[in-house]
């Protein structure tokens, strides 16, 4: 129960303040959305040729000797001329992200009993799926081992779907005998390899997310995330359900609209090693060999040829 | 119901009825709170469920026998579903006390016994009503290599794949590995809100799957010992499990140390059902336990943040609009020199109220600390983000000396005291964790010098969002604390060395 008393008392300030309230959050969004843009504006601005241009003549003008040119430079050109030089560290250093996919950057523990003074080699993968790069991945090293120059990984963000452990066993070998890249081999011992790593860690990136899109692909194609709404329009449905069956993605499901259940294997490089398809009258060996008979790319289309 | 029980090895049905006058049935009911109890009928009545939930229905005829049988009944029994759905919907509108509906569930819809379905049901609606009713230790599981392959060396080695895990065949094989004299039933949940599959297994000793089960140990019969928990998070090489892995401390009553031989058959049955032809797998403990399990969910789970604990998690943190993306050409904004202005606000608000001693200090230096708390800690231990541990313990393996002892470790104790908000009671579980730090002191060889015992414990709701919280109230130098203190090593039990946690080589590796 209210009490009238505070019923008659309290709702003029409660509607000011909330009127407050939400014109300072409106306020905000604009600031932000503002900022953003602005942000944008100032990027694009000098990133342009004509602005490069204009800054270099700038630059020139500021070294030169001679009174009179140096009159001519605006009082603010350093923050200008500094600003504009990030910004093409940073263009750069996007323009190397997306081609080479594979950069390398410094960080500092901020533990101060780090190993090797905090200092950490970070290198970024970035991987591009379905047209759009997704958050990159990133694997950490540091050198633990005072007298050496053995690499170890310190942090990763790498989930557990990629074998990054057994990748490391194998490329990056801390163990006894083990020696640094920039070290001669010792005899029968192992030496890290850092390039081979990276190539197989984002080989290995590369490979899930292909998988995973393919497999959305094969859904597409059989409109199983649609909803049945075209009643008699398009052919009939005959696959129920298509899915990866385990965490890489490496083995798909395929479920068919009158029983039947099949299982193929993917193997790294996308081509499809087996298959099995079990219905009610035992294993369907047509569809199975249409199956294997190529890349996971092409499922969806031979299981097609089948059936029309 | 079969006339004739005979020693059997196969599971008990989730249909098993249990008599509803049983004190345990009375037990698992009543913990829920009644709107909870109440959901949980309606899910009973569900048409789905009635194969192993149905409630007692009298079908109303004109004969006059039948009637009489439950005519002087306190709860009339209901004649269809919908009726007693629509009596239940009633009494969830209404207000009234927990006991009663308890009363109607035992005495009238359900007088002919409670299953063990719903039984499993009740218990999984409490562990969701109390997340932190369980301890959960994160297990990992291992490629065993016989020794005659010789493609890998070490005895554990990595798996390359993630162990399938297909509910079906993990059953059919765990059962398998119980005890015949011992019946079990299982039951799987999805979990509401995390990845996770929750496996309940629930254990009673009895050689016979029939009425016969309950009828000889009505004293010992659901010991709440004998109800484990296995959760498998999705596309994560970990299980966590409800159980303690450490053999009984000695002296115990014999009853607790079968429990105990119970609860290690069953954790070792885990990894066998896993296991499959030249696929052989078993369990490492990971040093990670906690009420939590969002909180085991993040450090070891199938998403990025396993390995990328404390300030390494923005690494691993999803930035919004794809911030972090080589097509954006702006130009990003350092995110320790410009916290949002929401950020500030809270420090305000936080720091008066808890420390007195910071009120008297400049803007500024609250500002400082709340940067440094960001460069430590990044956007985890966040007291509301609810991926707390509840205890850390650490021991300190440092050589005795002058520097050090001036150094670190002076600086260690006053924390302890700030956040050991409860001294440790428990002597009966210190065992454990003591057991775990010991573990490596056979293979330490003293060359270097001295090296004291010391233990510190760390307790609180949410231990690394109170270590935060006391960086941004000055108590804590931000720059000095060592690197476990943020969490980064994901472990909750862990011995410090030169400064950093020993044995945890190279993060999640």
């Amino acid at each position: 129960m209210i009490n009238p008393e505070e019923q008659s008392a309290k709702p003029p300030e409660d509607m000011i303040g909330a009127r407050l309230d939400d014109e300072i959050t409106s306020l905000q969004s604009q600031i932000s959305s503002l900022k953003a843009k602005r942000n944008l504006q100032t990027a694009t601005i000098l990133s342009s040729h004509a602005t490069q241009a204009t800054l270099d003549r700038l630059r020139k003008a500021q070294t030169q000797p001679t009174p009179s040119a140096q009159a001519d430079v605006p009082p603010d050109t350093n923050p200008l001329l500094a600003a504009s030089t990030s910004q093409l560290l940073h263009n750069q250093e996007n323009l190397y992200r997306a081609c080479g996919t594979i950069t390398t950057f410094r960080v500092r523990d901020p533990d101060p009993n780090a190993v090797d003074n905090g200092n950490v080699l970070g290198i970024r993968v970035d991987v591009s799926t379905t047209g759009k790069f997704i958050n990159p991945y990133y694997l950490l090293l540091n050198k633990p081992f005072p007298d050496s120059e053995l690499l170890r990984v310190h942090r990763h963000t790498l989930p557990p779907y990629i074998p990054l452990s057994s990748l490391v066993e194998k490329h990056l070998p801390t163990g006894k005998g083990s020696s640094a890249m920039s070290a001669k081999k010792a005899v029968g011992g192992k030496r890290q390899d850092l390039r081979r790593l990276v190539r197989a860690l984002r080989g290995e990136i590369v490979a899930y997310h292909n998988r995973i899109t393919a497999i959305k692909n094969l859904r597409k194609e059989f409109k199983l995330d649609e909803k049945a709404s075209r009643k008699g329009k398009g052919r009939e449905k005959f696959i129920a359900d298509i899915s990866a069956a385990d965490a890489e993605a490496k083995q798909i499901r395929i479920e068919w609209v009158d029983g039947k259940i099949g299982r193929c294997v993917v193997d790294d490089d996308g081509g499809v090693v087996k298959c099995v398809v079990i219905g009610d009258e035992g294993r369907d060996r047509e569809i199975e060999r249409a199956v294997l008979r190529g890349r996971i790319e092409g499922i969806g289309e031979r299981l097609m040829e089948g059936v029309y | 119901m079969p006339p004739v029980s005979i020693p059997t090895t196969s599971a008990l049905s989730s249909a098993h009825r249990i008599p509803s006058s049983h004190p345990a049935v009375i037990k698992i009911l009543s913990r829920l709170s009644r709107p909870s109890l109440l959901s949980l009928v309606l899910d009973w009545l569900d048409e789905r469920n009635q194969e192993n939930t149905a409630p007692y229905l009298v079908e109303r005829r004109s004969e006059d026998g039948e009637e009489d049988e439950d005519a002087g009944d306190l709860y009339q029994p209901a004649s269809s579903l919908d009726a007693l759905r629509e009596t239940y919907a009633d009494l969830q509108s209404r207000k009234g006390s927990k006991r009663d509906v308890v009363d109607r569930l035992i005495e009238g819809d359900w007088r002919h016994g409670i299953s063990l379905y719903q039984l499993a049901m009740a218990d999984m609606q409490y562990l969701y009503d109390h997340p932190s009713s369980q301890k959960w230790s994160a297990l990992k599981i291992v490629r065993l290599t016989s020794e005659g392959q010789e493609e890998e060396e070490s005895p554990a080695a990595e798996p390359r794949t993630i162990p399938r895990f297909h509910p079906a065949t993990f059953l059919r094989n765990l059962q398998k590995e119980i005890l015949p004299d011992v019946k079990a039933h299982y039951n799987l949940d999805r979990h509401a809100t995390l990845p996770l599959l929750l496996l309940r297994i629930f254990l009673i000793e009895s050689p016979y799957n029939t009425s016969l089960v309950t009828a000889f140990n009505q004293q010992t019969l659901f010991d709440s010992s004998k109800t484990f928990y296995v959760a498998f998070p999705d596309d994560s090489p970990y299980v966590y499990v409800s159980l303690q892995t450490s053999p009984p401390p000695a002296g115990q009553p014999s009853s607790r140390s079968d429990n105990r031989s119970l609860r290690n058959i069953t954790l070792g049955a885990i990894p066998k059902a896993f296991s499959r032809p030249r696929e052989r797998y078993t369990l490492k403990p990971t040093s990670f336990s906690t009420k939590n399990l969002q909180a085991l969910v993040e450090r070891r789970g199938g998403g990025r943040t396993n390995a990328a604990g404390g300030g390494w998690g923005i690494y691993a943190e999803k930035k919004k609009g794809g911030a972090d993306n080589p097509l954006k050409i702006q130009l990003p904004t350092p995110q320790t020199s410009s916290p949002d202005p929401e950020d500030t606000k809270e420090t305000e608000d936080h720091i008066p109220r808890g420390m007195k001693r910071s009120m008297h200090e400049d803007e500024r230096s609250v500002k400082r600390r709340k940067l440094v708390a960001q460069g430590r800690f990044g956007k985890s231990a966040k007291g509301d983000d609810g991926k707390g541990i509840e205890r850390l313990d650490i021991r300190f393996d440092e050589v005795f000396s002058v520097s050090s002892a001036a150094g670190d470790v002076e600086n260690d104790y006053p924390l302890a005291d700030e956040l050991g908000t409860e001294p440790t009671k428990q002597k009966g579980k210190r065992s454990t964790i003591n057991l775990e730090l010991d573990k490596s002191k056979s293979d330490e060889i003293d060359e270097e010098g001295f090296r004291p015992d010391v233990r510190v414990t760390f307790h609180g709701q949410h231990v690394f969002a109170g270590i935060r919280e006391l960086i941004e109230a000055g108590v804590i130098d931000g720059e000095k604390m060592p690197g476990w203190m943020t969490g980064e090593e994901g472990v909750s039990v862990g011995i410090v060395r030169d400064g950093r946690i020993q044995g945890n080589k190279g993060s999640g590796l």
